[in-house]
């Protein structure tokens, strides 16, 4: 009874502890470990009594449904929950000891208790909270660096943020209005029965949420925020983010519009359905060629997860069954992807100083490890099969034919193309280049230290989650049958 | 949806009954790949870094030749190792094409091995290593293909061979080496993007991707337009690699590469992974009955008779001698997907005899021409004036090789040739005919050059007919004239060496058991197992 | 749709409200200024919520009182919520104002943006 609170309430507590307890006598990167490894337990245990097709719903301090704070977590909220738990394990673990301050640690897990609020809500009102809470611990963990510039693009990110989030507060002001509800299962059920399809206040709603959502995935043209925010962040919270926080936003978006709209919705509204995707695939076109157009590494992944993140949402919106587990896939496959190569620049930046695409020239001399295992991520980006980019976009291009849709058949396979663009503009750097010269003072040498072997082992990940594709669709096939086929 | 997200889908191939030498396939793509990164592993020791590359390549060859023993005994070798995507398994099946593919790719690769240690080390080549890995990678994304039982599996390491041969494109790290991978990369990946858009169709129009000798039954079913764009999808998508006219441009620009590369893998094993990739779209995808029916072989014939002719004019034109070799390789290339395309069984013996005729042959051409470089530094045929008295065995060796190329009988060409020509004899397609016999002429005459420069004329030779180059052989005359006054380095500009001595025997043992390859397949056609393979694949494919 | 806002006036003050808050945010260049617009932009929200739980003659829904209709006390606490996420962001902002003021001296968009650009 309502025990899966414990996914949100243990990082909460733990997160006000490490803040207010003094931490002369301990470490709070320590705890910090502590308490994201109970997290990954928690997870996986209740992951395993998930696996039904309806999975666990729990409603808060014994209200009724539709009236109480329901939370729900299904095979789809599984996933994400797990992920988060272990890409923060895995990311906090990097941090090396006593770079930071126990206030940080404290966003960290807070961070973690919004996201998986996000990811287990069951309301939309209560999703709107969870989602300001990882907010507001993004804005802080932004600035968290030295210098002005991380706070101002904190603060950018911010204003933009809570524009998306308070637009996304108006659409629900608006379903709330016509269905007098706000649980997501009973939306379903009311917003054709009470008001139709086709009401302008139920579109206004729809059209509200998605751009409120999308501008948190940053799908093109909300994406402004981004690369600033990526760029200027330190880089462990560059990793944390782009594994996370548009992963969650986007998870969103999958919950709101299949559980809440509902396919017959997108089937009632073809010309709005059309317009959602076209919006999608803009976003996977135009977030490539920025990509490639960039000269800082890390404003082209942040530009290259704009593009990702349109296929992602294109497979969503196309919500067919196949379609949306690709999407899924690749959600998960892409945080997975894109933790690693952050985390690979934050190694190449400590050790030989440099950040652009021209710098990290000959980089596989400095380091043959960490050289391909990047290489590794970036090919799985690519959708060089078995990686996990390949299933995911097998999946989405399978989704798309099934839904006739040509279009967007080529959009998919043209974005293939124009990743290989980018990517091999670095890797040709990386491999077939001299190395150049290193900032004044680093050793230019990379060891072999935590963050490296968590590259590998996000590469190694990327491979083994594109293998155990088939395995995972067999796992979430039911709850993604009832996200659907509602 | 029928096919559901789970762990359903076809049950493998050849039925669920467990094969006693079903890990044998699996193992000859193990061996390479683990041996590459066992040569990083010994980087730091030359010696033993190219034991593991000769371990491996005789390694792989004995477990090819294993499997082809059980192929020719009527087996078919598979390998299920999972669920790749539903309905689709990352599985292995070897059948007479396959096996032909792979025993020629490592078959030649023990050859081109020790051919490449004599010229790295003659050389002097830097990045050694990475070399000698990405070689063996590429070795095993070949088998990869060779042994894949689904258009998946295939795409897989089809694209896995893109990123392998990648680092031996640009091997010199020069721009114009950089340059031309990216290009290879643009080229070879966009053919990828349209073959996974056109396995997708297929999958998703027949529920299946296994290869099927004589056709996948379903395909006939499917709705005529949407199969003309799964084929035009397939074939396009291959014929990148297969340097089909106009997707060739990629070919010529790679020649930057190291010579061993260039002959085995751009003569080889990427451009006929591109030819494979053709050959299981018409043969084991569509069939040839299907084929009729969609009608596409014609344009694909006039395709390949276009892409004949026109790269050997162009390579009429070539002072460069790789290059030249490579508008040959463009060409001969297209002798094999024109004889696929008439769809006769003669036509089909002779395309599929022609993969490892033409490797042969085109390989020892390569090593000739590689071997000449190291020891004179001579890439234009320009300067070759007189090369034949240097280095007597070599320039035989490319003169018979090249003999073969155009087709003169007692050379592995003649063979391949000759079926072909029966088979687009019984089609009835004389223009067909008129193109093989146009191309041997042609073949004649941007090979003949080569041989009289390097036997018949001396430095001040006359400026040949069909090089429209400065010519004769003044390179290095003066120089060498001053110097040696005991050979005929004054009207040559080469030494003359004692025979067997000019060139380490590392680089002329390759290209003279090449060059006997070339000539058993000529002479001893039916004894020689490829054409037993060959004949075997369009057995299976004519009578399912 | 006419007759709604001629009715429900408060709908109207809340489209006002928002327009002034999105335009402060956008429009200017002053950071703390946007900070004012985002709260506007947010307090319109949450007006139009508030207003949408009217219901004429409604009172107060306590149970202890007589029955009879009541107004809607969901969106109020839902309000509350909001507001109580309002004032953290608005703490966070202020905070980041803050620090960006002790880096640049300037809480004006275009001055900073040309202080970084000089390096």
């Amino acid at each position: 009874m309502g025990e899966l609170a414990l996914l949100l309430a243990v990082p909460i507590v733990a997160a006000g502890l490490i803040v207010a307890v003094p931490s002369r006598r301990w470490s709070p990167r320590f705890a910090t470990l502590l308490v994201l490894g109970a997290q990954v337990g928690m997870a996986g245990w209740f992951a395993t009594r998930a696996l039904g097709s309806m999975g666990v719903r729990q409603v808060m301090g014994g209200f009724r449904v539709p009236f109480g704070i329901e939370v729900v977590l299904d095979g789809v909220s599984m996933l994400v929950v797990l992920l988060i738990a272990i890409v923060a394990f895995a990311i906090v673990w990097t941090i090396r000891s006593g770079a930071r301050s126990s206030g940080f640690y404290g966003l960290c897990l807070l961070l973690v208790a919004g996201l998986t609020g996000v990811a287990i809500a069951g309301d939309v009102f209560n999703l709107y909270v969870f989602l300001e809470i990882s907010g507001l611990a993004a804005y802080g963990l932004v600035a968290s660096g030295r210098g002005g510039k991380g706070a101002l693009s904190a603060l950018k990110y911010l204003i933009v943020g809570t524009v998306g989030a308070t637009l996304y507060l108006l659409g629900v002001a608006y379903v709330y209005v016509v269905t007098g509800t706000l649980n997501m299962a009973d939306l379903a059920v009311r917003l054709p029965e009470v008001a139709g399809y086709g009401s302008p206040a139920v579109l206004a709603g729809f059209v509200l949420i998605v751009v409120g959502l999308g501008v948190k995935v940053a799908i093109f043209p909300m994406h402004v925020w981004q690369p600033d925010a990526y760029a200027d962040a330190p880089d462990d919270v560059t990793a944390l983010m782009a594994a996370l926080v548009s992963t969650t936003a986007a998870y969103a978006l999958l919950r709101v519009v299949l559980d809440v709209f509902t396919v017959s919705f997108l089937l009632a509204n073809p010309l709005l359905h059309d317009v959602v995707l076209l919006a999608a695939a803009v976003s996977v076109i135009v977030g490539g060629v920025f990509a490639y157009r960039q000269e800082d590494v890390k404003r082209m992944l942040a530009y290259s997860s704009v593009s990702q993140f349109g296929l992602i949402a294109m497979g969503l919106l196309l919500a067919t069954e196949t379609a949306v587990f690709g999407a899924l896939l690749h959600l998960v496959g892409h945080a997975v992807m894109k933790a690693g190569l952050f985390l690979a620049v934050g190694v190449v930046s400590l050790t030989v100083g440099v950040r652009t695409v021209d710098g990290y020239a000959g980089l596989v001399k400095r380091s043959p490890v960490l050289a391909g295992g990047f290489a590794v991520l970036a090919l799985a980006l690519v959708g060089i099969p078995p990686a996990v980019g390949f299933v995911g976009k097998w999946y989405i291009a399978l989704g798309a034919i099934e839904a006739g849709s040509w279009w967007m058949l080529a959009v998919i396979m043209v974005s293939t193309l124009i990743t290989l663009a980018y990517v091999a503009r670095l890797l040709e750097r990386m491999f077939m280049r001299d190395p150049g010269p290193k900032e004044d003072g680093l050793d230019g040498l990379v060891t072999l230290n935590a963050t490296s072997v968590s590259v590998l082992v996000a590469a190694v990940g990327a491979v083994a989650l594109g293998l155990a594709g088939p395995w995972i669709g067999g796992l979430v096939a039911p709850a993604i049958e009832v996200l659907v086929g509602a | 949806m029928d096919r559901g997200l789970g762990c359903t889908g076809d049950r493998g191939v050849g039925g669920s009954m467990i094969m006693p030498d079903a890990w044998l396939p699996g193992l000859a793509v193990l061996v390479p790949a683990l041996s590459a990164g066992v040569i990083f592993a010994l980087s730091k020791r030359p010696n033993l870094r190219e034991a593991a590359t000769l371990g491996a390549a005789g390694g792989a060859f004995v477990l090819v030749a294993w499997i082809v023993r059980l192929v020719l005994a009527g087996e078919k070798v598979a390998l299920d190792a999972g669920v790749l995507v539903p309905g689709v398994r990352l599985a292995f099946e070897v059948d007479a094409l396959g096996a032909l593919f792979a025993l020629l790719a490592s078959g030649l690769w023990i050859v081109t091995s020790v051919f490449s240690i004599g010229y790295m080390r003659g050389l002097k080549e830097h990045a050694q290593t990475r070399y000698f890995a990405s070689f063996a990678a590429s070795i095993a994304a070949t088998l990869g293909v060779a042994f894949s039982a689904n258009l998946v599996t295939l795409f897989l390491f089809y694209e896995l061979l893109t990123v392998a041969t990648y680092p031996l494109v640009v091997h010199d790290e020069t721009d114009e080496a950089r340059a031309a991978g990216r290009k290879y990369l643009a080229y070879t990946f966009s053919g990828g993007v349209a073959v996974l858009t056109g396995t997708v169709l297929l999958f998703w129009s027949t529920g299946t991707t296994s290869f099927v000798n004589g056709g996948i039954g379903s395909v006939a079913g499917v709705n005529l337009g949407l199969a003309r764009v799964v084929f035009a999808l397939l074939a396009g998508g291959f014929a990148v690699k297969a340097a089909v006219m106009p997707l060739h441009s990629w070919l010529p620009n790679a020649m930057v590469a190291p010579t061993p590369v260039s002959g085995l893998l751009h003569a080889v094993a990427v451009v006929k992974s591109g030819i494979f990739g053709v050959a299981r779209t018409v043969l084991d995808v569509f069939g040839p009955e299907t084929m009729h029916q969609i009608g596409m072989h014609t344009f694909v014939a006039i395709g390949a008779g276009a892409t004949i002719l026109v790269a050997s004019v162009i390579a009429l034109q070539k002072d460069n001698l790789k290059r030249r070799l490579a508008y040959s390789t463009i060409s001969q290339l297209s002798y094999i997907v024109l004889g696929l395309s008439v769809l006769r069984s003669e036509a089909l013996v002779g395309a599929l005899y022609h993969i490892p005729a033409h490797g042969f042959m085109k390989l020892t051409l390569f090593l000739c021409t590689g071997a000449l470089y190291v020891e004179t530094k001579k890439k234009n045929i320009s300067e070759m004036a007189g090369v034949g008295r240097r280095m007597p065995l070599t320039m035989l060796a490319f003169g018979i090789a090249a003999a073969g190329m155009a087709g003169i009988p007692l050379v592995a060409g003649f063979a391949s040739k000759f079926y072909l020509l029966l088979g687009a004899g019984d089609a009835g397609a004389w223009w067909i005919v008129g193109v093989y016999v146009t191309s041997g002429v042609l073949n004649v005459a941007y090979f003949w050059p080569v041989v009289s420069q390097a036997f018949f004329e001396e430095a001040e030779a006359d400026p040949k007919p069909l090089i429209d180059h400065p010519m004769g052989g003044q390179a290095e005359r003066d120089v060498l004239a001053s110097r040696t006054p005991l050979n005929d380095a004054a009207t040559t500009g080469f030494h003359r060496v004692p025979v067997g001595r000019e060139a380490s025997w590392l680089i002329l043992g390759p290209l003279l058991v090449t060059t006997l390859g070339s000539l058993v397949l000529g002479v001893a056609v039916d004894s020689a197992v490829f054409m037993a393979l060959a004949e075997q694949a369009v057995e299976a494919v004519m009578a399912p | 749709m006419i007759d709604v806002f001629a009715v429900r006036f408060e709908f109207v003050a809340a489209i006002v409200v928002l327009g002034i808050g999105l335009y402060l945010t956008i429009g200017d260049r002053g950071l703390v200024k946007k900070i004012i617009g985002l709260n506007l932009f947010q307090t319109a929200v949450f007006l139009f919520f508030i207003s949408a739980s009217l219901r004429d003659g409604g009172a107060a829904p306590l149970l202890t009182e007589s029955g009879g209709p009541y107004v809607n006390p969901l969106p109020h606490v839902i309000v509350l919520t909001a507001i109580v996420v309002g004032v953290s962001l608005t703490a966070v902002a202020l905070a980041l104002l803050i620090r960006i003021h002790d880096a640049y001296g300037a809480l004006r968009e275009d001055v900073i943006e040309g202080l970084i650009d000089d390096g």
